[in-house]
């Protein structure tokens, strides 16, 4: 059983959701991001974090994955400042929403003065709903922008325990590790981690609050990339518990804090059956028969 | 009326085992009385789901008899704990017209799956009912059958409100996703020679495609029986298959038209076997939904 609890399935096919079922995928978390392009209206947020909390979560369960998602606002889009008043103030209608784990991914970008503003209330905002945070460090001047994050959320007095600073790599996860926080991994072919690389982070660092995700969207990046990372990782002779605790079980203590992710949400999910579940016609069209088994060389009828 | 409504919605989720959630509940729902701002309701109504499981309600004889009394045609054995609470959570919100569709529509808006189960099927319990019509119309657009089921199965309110355009899109949509006809409420009542002629051509749409045709939909054609129709019922007792002649028999028995009575009169036994309308209709519901793949 493994957890991706950083992906972005809306931009996802179902034979992507079909392959991760396959490949031990129980539960999958989809943080609010931006979408390759920059919104312009308040309206597309809200029908964004609409589709988080209902139909996203609703296909999931189709594939036998629980779908979870955590709500924010992303911090290259928070540098619209009017636009992102308007999204502040949608934020409280779904943070309390069923499966809404954490407030995130929130953090820096370009580290600009709008992006310190959004992210400093919405970490206010967690404190107040009590759901952990999920930081996004940003791609340029890294090292700094995660230190800073970290600091900004300790002058808001957030315990490092209930945050989750994400995207790390070879330079920032001693001291996200070192202050208390859960460090989260991105297998990202080309900007972020290679499966190589996390294997020798686990030798070096141990298991212990190391979160393994695949952040695939719609860029060209891997939604098997956790059982992928395990495989190797197995392969290379680390122990099974730890594996487990990096690709499973630190994810789920972790958002588990929210209240709002329980091992009995899969555990004791009816049996994976599309048709007779969820009942006609959702990702199935008109009667089509659901495939279990895999692919065929025809489209069946 | 809508006070005692609450209560007795509050008395369903009165169990020994809910006693935390219950208090949270009229705790809320006195704060939503109070301060009449939207933020605190909607908080409320999303974190319902911190404090009660979507089991079904347990409940007595009496208590599902007095449903009817508050609503026509309320059936609350469908329902579950949750959504009861949801329920009693929108009707505490203040009743005053503009305010009241203000925090609904942006409930409606930005609800979840189970928030939209809730807020429709509490449709026939809501205020300014007449305005929801558009609602609940615009609610059968979903392709998740948990909220089409909400607004389609077990709830008075399309057979009440709908016009008939509606009324035909939504049982075509609900034959189309396979959905137990005859939970659908006023389904007899609401046959019409278009809803007929549809669910006619959605049959010959299946059989050209060599599919299976759902056998409750031949209960549509019952009353508008004719030579047309009576071929495909042929059709139907051709397939052998039990629910599928068994739907041909009971709609040739509730019509009046000769040449169908003609042909009933050559399966005595079958025919002898037959339930009561209703009760034979709900079992080949429940059987196909039990049995189809």
């Amino acid at each position: 059983m493994y957890i991706d609890p950083h992906i972005h399935v809306v931009s996802r096919t179902t034979d992507d959701y079909e392959a991760m079922q396959k490949a031990g995928i129980v539960a999958v978390i989809e943080p609010a991001f931006w979408l390759g392009q920059p919104r312009t209206e308040v309206g597309s947020f809200k029908d964004y974090f609409s589709t988080l909390v209902g139909w996203e979560r609703f296909r999931a369960s189709q594939f036998g994955i629980v779908h979870y998602c955590t709500m924010g606002l992303n911090s290259k889009e928070a540098n619209n400042e009017p636009l992102a008043e308007q999204v502040m103030e949608l934020l409280p209608l779904y943070v309390g929403k069923e499966g809404v784990v954490a407030i995130g991914e929130i953090g820096y970008d370009d580290q600009t003065e709008a992006e310190d503003k959004f992210y400093r209330l919405q970490l206010e905002l967690a404190k107040e709903v009590d759901l952990p945070v999920l930081i996004h460090t940003p791609h340029r001047d890294k090292r700094k922008g995660t230190i800073r994050s970290m600091d900004v959320s300790e002058e808001h007095g957030l315990d490092p325990k209930m945050v989750i600073v994400d995207h790390n790599n070879e330079e920032t996860v001693k001291e996200v590790l070192d202050r208390g926080y859960y460090a989260g991994f991105t297998i990202y072919p080309h900007t972020k981690m290679g499966s190589e690389r996390m294997v020798e982070i686990v030798k070096q660092y141990g298991p212990e609050r190391i979160i393994v995700n695949s952040a695939a969207d719609w860029g060209i990046s891997d939604p098997l990339a956790v059982p992928k990372t395990a495989d190797l990782m197995r392969k290379s002779g680390i122990p099974e518990e730890h594996i487990k605790l990096v690709t499973y079980q630190n994810a789920l203590t972790a958002f588990g804090q929210s209240g709002q992710m329980d091992e009995q949400d899969w555990l004791n999910a009816a049996p994976l059956d599309q048709t007779k579940k969820m009942s006609g016609n959702s990702v199935l069209r008109g009667g089509q028969t659901p495939r279990v088994e895999g692919s065929s060389d025809f489209v069946e009828n | 009326m809508e006070n005692q409504l609450t209560s007795y919605l509050t008395q369903l989720l009165d169990t020994s085992t809910n006693q935390k959630g219950l208090e949270w509940l009229n705790k809320q729902v006195e704060k939503i009385n109070t301060e009449g701002a939207p933020s605190k309701f909607f908080l409320a109504f999303s974190q319902a789901s911190r404090f009660f499981k979507k089991e079904k309600l347990n409940l007595t004889k009496e208590k599902l008899e007095s449903a009817n009394e508050f609503v026509s045609g309320f059936q609350p054995q469908h329902w579950d704990e949750l959504q009861t609470a949801r329920t009693v959570l929108m009707l505490s919100y203040p009743q005053e017209k503009e305010a009241w569709f203000a925090a609904m529509n942006q409930l409606f808006e930005t609800a979840d799956m189970h928030e939209h189960q809730a807020l429709f099927a509490a449709l026939p319990l809501m205020p300014f009912q007449k305005d929801l019509i558009p609602r609940a119309i615009d609610g059968l657009r979903t392709n998740i059958s948990l909220v089409f089921d909400a607004i389609a199965l077990n709830n008075p309110f399309p057979a009440q409100y709908f016009p008939e355009a509606n009324w035909n899109q939504m049982v075509l949509k609900a034959i189309f996703m396979q959905r137990p006809l005859y939970r659908i409420q006023g389904l007899e009542e609401r046959r019409n020679p278009a809803l007929a002629a549809i669910a006619r051509d959605f049959a010959h749409e299946r059989w050209a495609a060599g599919r299976d045709v759902m056998p409750e939909i031949w209960r549509l054609v019952a009353p508008f029986m004719n030579e047309m129709y009576l071929e495909d019922l042929k059709k139907t007792l051709a397939t052998k298959d039990e629910p599928q002649v068994l739907a041909a028999l009971l709609t040739l028995r509730e019509s009046a038209y000769l040449p169908g009575k003609e042909l009933l009169e050559t399966y005595p036994d079958q025919v002898a076997t037959l339930d009561m309308d209703a009760l034979a209709w709900e079992r080949i519901g429940s059987e196909f939904q039990r049995t189809r793949v």
